[in-house]
Order: structure tokens, then C-alpha cells, then sequence
């Protein structure tokens, strides 16, 4: 009877632990949820900051020295490495598969690749499980964050994205690489190293601009924009304004990753005790069954002995 | 801070739609309205956009942004938003703000802003940078405390 107690002991515990992982699916899926619409309601900002980058290109682009062709911005400009800052985005919590360990193994190699090159490293993380997976490597770590939940701020961002861009200005760091996991699919997420600065400047944003002719004003319904107080004047102010959108997709990019892998793990460990559930039920049947038939055995022995 | 409007399309009864007003902020989109007549708080003061507006793009400056005559409610009804900074983008009758802080005017409260000027004001600057950023900061704190008073 030992075994067959044991068996249903332990799967009494395996349906316990389904229930907890069963729970935490739910709400990784409800907050996946918040976290993806709070991702699409930020897009809007991206595309129409974007869209009036795309819009003076277009109109100023054919300027000459005043258009955004010979434009020229401190964040723009690209300088030799000599000290780098590196973000790196990871959750607080676990139970996530491999989301964090992808974020840490591609910060190691980045971090790795800088020391190599025996370049200056300030090295910023996010989420308790990177700093205690990089402080278990022995990386120092110059700032930790542990703030960031699954509702990213953009007030929460801002501070740390203006002290980089001072940092940029005044000299201090030569370039920023933000290492995250990037959200491309629900199916399909992956740890990507980003470089934010120095900035790609607005040609090369992907934008149509950059293969449009220098006269493309009439691609954008033929208007000619006037500006206040000048183009170069606003692209200035637009250029950190986008630095600020990027990092912040980032940190919202990095949610929404964080809560579809705890998802699928979840899903995954619920499936799995299921499975589990199942085979220790057959298995605590048979034993439950072999051990009915001993002891009928058993009677049916005393019986014949009392014949005799 | 004068007020400038086009005069050709000022807002008139014969202005039809009028024009529509965007206010996106990186968090989300916080207004998408139809109205008569927009004003913008730009770096240099006070612009007014009526339906037919010459397209143009500017720099903003902290400030109210005022809606007046919305779809849905009295012609001279005024909804009042606080920007601080950012762009406007105007341009076939839509005239888009992005910015980065936005507050609407039910929101406004002079106690708190007041509250936020004192706070920056305490906090020592010491730098050309860090001096021009407290003074960027103290205006656009001191533009929210004149608009939650003036609403008082």
C-alpha cells in the first residue's frame, strides 16, 4: 500500500501545482493583453513623429545646406568608441522559460565583445533576475533598476533616457546599446542587441523620404510645409523627442515579451502536469490493483490451507 | 502672445467641419476630436488654426491648448489641455500635437502644480545644461499652475 500511497501523495501535488501554473497563465495572458494595447496605443506617437520627420525631409530635403541632407546634430554624429553604455532589460520575476536567459547570454556576449575591445563600459540593468544573473558573473553593474513591472511609464523612461542623452552630449559615453527582447509576433520574440545612439539620421529612418527626388513635396498631397521657427530648429527637438520614443518601445517591447513567455511556459508546465497527472494514475491503479490481487490471493491461500 | 488666425478661414458658420484635433503623447493617442477652432501654445506664443489653415509645422512651447466649438457640444464650449512642449503638425484641416506630457483641463490642479514649481525651484542646477533645463522645466511648470488658475 506504501507505493500506492506514495503515488497518490505525489499526484495529488503535481494537480495542486497545475492549478498554480494554470492560475499564472491566466493572468499572464490578461496582462499580455494590457501590455500589448498599451504597445499599439504608443505606436500612434512613433509613426506620426515619424510622418512629420518624413514631411520636412520632403519639403526641406532639396534645401542645400539648410535642408535636412546637410543637417547635422550631436546625436547624429558618430564618434570612436572610446566608452559605451549598455541597458539591459530583463523582468523581476521568473517563470518566464527563456526570457531572461536570452536577454543575460546576449548581454554577456555584447559586454564581452566591448571588454575584448578594452572599451570603457557603463553597464545599466533592469529586472531583478538580470542583476542577479550578471552579479553572479561578476559584471559590475553601474546603475539597477527594479522598478519596471508589466505597465512600463513613459514618466518612469524619461529620467533615464535624458541622463543618457546628457551623458551622450557632454562626452561621457560614445554610444548606447540597449539589449531586450524584441516583440514581433505573439509566435516570435527574440533578444536583440539596439543601438540608440548615435541616432541613424532621418534619411536612413526607413523612411520614404530617403528614395524620394529632392522636389518630392507633391508626394505628400502637394503641401508645402512652412516652419516655426525653422527646420533645422525642429529637427533638433524631434531627434531626442525619437531617441525617447525608441527607448521607450523598448521598455514596453521588453512587457510585452516578458508576459507571452510566461504565458507559453505556464501553458507549457500545465500541459506538462497533465501529462504527468495522467501516467501517475495508471500507475497508482496498477499498483493499487496488483495490491488488491495479493491479498485476495492471499485469502484464497488461507482458504485452501483451512481445506486441508 | 498674440493671437494669430488665418482671416480667410476664420471660424464662421459657413466654415463647414472645422478641423480635427489630435493629441498624441508616447503612451497613447489622449485626443482625437472634430472642432470649429484650435489655439496652440507655440514657442512664441499663442496660434490660432481655423478650418483651412496653410499647412505648417512648429515647435511648441508649455502651454494651454484650447478646442473650441467640439462635434457634440455647444459652439463655444472650450476644452482645455495642457502641453508641455513637443510639435504640432498642421495640414489638410487636422492639426496633430505630439508631445510628451499632456494634461487635460479636468485635470488641473493648482494645489499640486504649485507644489511641482516649488519642488524644482528648490533643487540646485549647477551647469549651463543643467541650469537651462531647470528653467525649461520651472516654465512649463509655472504655464500649468497659470492655466489650473486661471480654470479656478
Amino acid at each position: 500500500m506504501a507505493k500506492a500511497r506514495a503515488l497518490d501523495r505525489r499526484r495529488k501535488s503535481v494537480k495542486n501545482i497545475r492549478k498554480i501554473t494554470r492560475t499564472m497563465e491566466l493572468i499572464a495572458t490578461a496582462r499580455f493583453k494590457k501590455a500589448m494595447d498599451r504597445s499599439v496605443a504608443s505606436r500612434d506617437y512613433t509613426t506620426r513623429l515619424a510622418k512629420m520627420l518624413e514631411n520636412i525631409a520632403a519639403t526641406s530635403g532639396g534645401d542645400g545646406e539648410s535642408g535636412v541632407a546637410g543637417f547635422s546634430h550631436p546625436l547624429l554624429e558618430i564618434r570612436p568608441t572610446k566608452r559605451t553604455a549598455v541597458l539591459v532589460l530583463t523582468g523581476n520575476r521568473g517563470l518566464c522559460g527563456g526570457y531572461n536567459s536570452n536577454v543575460v547570454r546576449q548581454s554577456l556576449a555584447i559586454l564581452g565583445q566591448w571588454k575584448g575591445e578594452q572599451v570603457g563600459m557603463h553597464t545599466a540593468v533592469s529586472g531583478k533576475r538580470g542583476i542577479s544573473a550578471l552579479k553572479f558573473r561578476g559584471i559590475e553593474m553601474d546603475e539597477r533598476y527594479t522598478q519596471f513591472e508589466d505597465k512600463p511609464e513613459f514618466d518612469q523612461v524619461a529620467p533615464i533616457g535624458r541622463a543618457y542623452l546628457e551623458a551622450y552630449a557632454a562626452g561621457e559615453i560614445d554610444r548606447l546599446d540597449v539589449v531586450y527582447t524584441k516583440f514581433h509576433t505573439i509566435a516570435r520574440q527574440a533578444a536583440v542587441t539596439e543601438t540608440l545612439l548615435p541616432l541613424k539620421p532621418p534619411e536612413a529612418s526607413g523612411s520614404p523620404a530617403d528614395t524620394k527626388p529632392a522636389h518630392a513635396t507633391s508626394a505628400i498631397g502637394g503641401q508645402d510645409y512652412d516652419f516655426y521657427p525653422s527646420a533645422e530648429s525642429i529637427l533638433e527637438e524631434i531627434l531626442p523627442a525619437s531617441f525617447m520614443a525608441r527607448l521607450f518601445k523598448c521598455f514596453l517591447d521588453s512587457a510585452v515579451s516578458e508576459q507571452v513567455a510566461r504565458m507559453v511556459a505556464m501553458k507549457a508546465a500545465s500541459e506538462n502536469a497533465g501529462g504527468l497527472i495522467k501516467d501517475l494514475s495508471r500507475r497508482y491503479n496498477r499498483a493499487r490493483q496488483s495490491q488488491i490481487t495479493g491479498e485476495i490471493m492471499e485469502i484464497l491461500g488461507g482458504v485452501e490451507a483451512l481445506k486441508k | 502672445m498674440a493671437e494669430t488666425k488665418n482671416p480667410t478661414n476664420a471660424n464662421s458658420p459657413t466654415t463647414g467641419k472645422g478641423v480635427r484635433c489630435v493629441i498624441t503623447t508616447p503612451e497613447a493617442t489622449v485626443l482625437d476630436t472634430q472642432a470649429q477652432f484650435v489655439s496652440l501654445p507655440l514657442f512664441d506664443g499663442q496660434r490660432g488654426i481655423g478650418r483651412g489653415h496653410a499647412p505648417f509645422i512648429g515647435r511648441l512651447g508649455a502651454g494651454e491648448v484650447r478646442i473650441t466649438g467640439e462635434r457634440g457640444g455647444a459652439a463655444d464650449a472650450v476644452r482645455r489641455s495642457f502641453v508641455e512642449g513637443g510639435f504640432v503638425e498642421v495640414g489638410q484641416d487636422t492639426v496633430t500635437i505630439i508631445t510628451q506630457r499632456s494634461v487635460p483641463g479636468e485635470k488641473f490642479d493648482a494645489t499640486s502644480a504649485r507644489a511641482d514649481l516649488e519642488k524644482i525651484r528648490s533643487v540646485p542646477a549647477r551647469g549651463d545644461d543643467a541650469i537651462e533645463s531647470r528653467m525649461r522645466s520651472e516654465e512649463a511648470a509655472r504655464s500649468l499652475v497659470r492655466a489650473a488658475e486661471r480654470r479656478n
